[in-house]
């Protein structure tokens, strides 16, 4: 746990001392350039860069857990100047200490929608602060591992273990909406970190029989009476130029 | 712009972080106890016993060292299909063994399951030519309240 928390602060430093070191470039190459960033003439598609990359938190997470390996392959494709369609695939195993029942959440999602760059770069650099919105559909199973029977008399154990009645509560869907925002910082050349921050709205949740999915693989977390969750990821991408940068 | 940015991570946290807890109401649905009455086979009618030492068996605590009353509540093992208690009346020792089927009710995530009991036709006194317990009726067999009796021992 604590290992985990390390991870995260070093990686959070590390993110933002990148962003910070780039606005001081920024300034410096400001003076020199300004004849260069005015003439820029954009076509209206101009598909010029894929990117493909992982989430650094899940694989993380799950091996400091002795969980399966979760992943998550992420890709985007910027089809106009500031506009890039996205889409993110996930695997996900998770054992989830919940107050009352302890489950392992288990499936696959895929996100698919657009990202849209709210940030002005200067000539030559290629970083952005983004908005977007995907569309999410997960498949997953949810088997609970042990519970606690609500008792007000605690004479006999209330702890249900695994032999006496555990149940997999298998092929289970969701769907959902993400509205997301997050930064992208290109570190070396081609190579990005980021972090991006999701507000998930559930559309639809299947309901299993004497149970509900309190956790959906990225979704994350489900609260009663609340269809709204969160998420985030850390990313590290490559993208290759499809066309050569003015 | 950068700095601009920041209201949204700000706005993410202050909407995450403000996430409702799920908590049990008080007076949501509970596990119930089994409610037992006794019959003096003497004269047909209910009346209170005064019973001394119950506890389960398997078990090194005593539930009640001293009772006297007329409708018995006891715990079900709910992680089980059987429980069994010694009831000490008069010095006499007899095993009520009490045989059911444990049906787990999922509320919600604040207050998980609770259990409801059907109970079977062979719950059964296990002490027949010693004990003091005579017979055993079933006069409900799910146990849904405490308001209800669910079993007679007559004596």
């Amino acid at each position: 746990m604590k290992r985990k928390q390390i991870y995260i602060f070093i990686f959070s430093l590390s993110t933002i001392s990148f962003i910070v070191g780039q606005e001081i470039q920024n300034e410096e190459i400001d003076s020199l350039d300004i004849i260069d960033s005015l003439d820029t003439k954009e076509k209206f598609i101009n598909i010029d860069k894929l990117s493909i990359g992982v989430d650094l938190y899940k694989p993380i997470y799950s091996s400091t857990n002795n969980d399966d390996l979760s992943y998550e392959l992420i890709t985007s494709l910027r089809i106009f100047k500031d506009f890039s369609i996205a889409a993110e695939i996930g695997s996900l195993d998770k054992y989830i200490e919940d107050e009352n029942v302890n489950f392992t959440s288990t499936g696959e999602y895929i996100k698919f929608g657009f990202d849209y760059n709210l940030f002005n770069n200067w000539s030559g650099m290629d970083n952005s602060i983004y908005l977007g919105m995907r569309f999410a559909t997960s498949s997953f199973n949810n088997k609970i591992e042990n519970y606690i029977v609500r008792n007000p008399d605690s004479y006999w154990s209330n702890n249900i273990l695994t032999d006496f009645e555990t149940i997999n509560h298998s092929n289970q869907n969701a769907n959902w909406v993400e509205f997301l925002v997050g930064i992208k910082v290109e570190t070396i050349k081609n190579i990005y970190f980021g972090i991006s921050l999701r507000l998930n709205r559930l559309i639809s949740n299947s309901s299993p029989n004497n149970f509900t999915n309190l956790y959906i693989p990225g979704f994350n977390k489900v609260t009663d009476d609340n269809s709204w969750g969160s998420g985030f990821n850390y990313t590290l991408t490559y993208s290759i130029p499809l066309k050569k940068r003015k | 712009m950068f700095i601009r940015s920041y209201k949204f991570f700000l706005l993410f946290f202050l909407i995450t972080s403000c996430e409702k807890d799920d908590i049990c109401l008080q007076g949501s649905a509970n596990t119930n106890r089994i409610t037992i009455e006794f019959i003096n086979s003497e004269f047909e009618t209910t009346s209170s016993l005064s019973l001394n030492n119950i506890r389960g068996i398997n078990k090194d605590s005593i539930i009640y060292e001293d009772i006297n009353t007329d409708k018995l509540r006891l715990p079900l093992n709910t992680s089980s299909n059987r429980t069994d208690y010694i009831l000490n009346y008069n010095e006499i020792d007899d095993t009520l063994s009490i045989k059911y089927k444990a049906i787990h009710q999922y509320l919600n995530r604040g207050c998980g399951f609770i259990s409801n009991f059907i109970i079977d036709n062979n719950t059964e006194s296990l002490d027949n030519s010693k004990g003091w317990i005579k017979k055993i009726s079933i006069v409900k067999d799910s146990i849904f309240n405490e308001e209800k009796t669910n079993l007679y021992i007559h004596f």
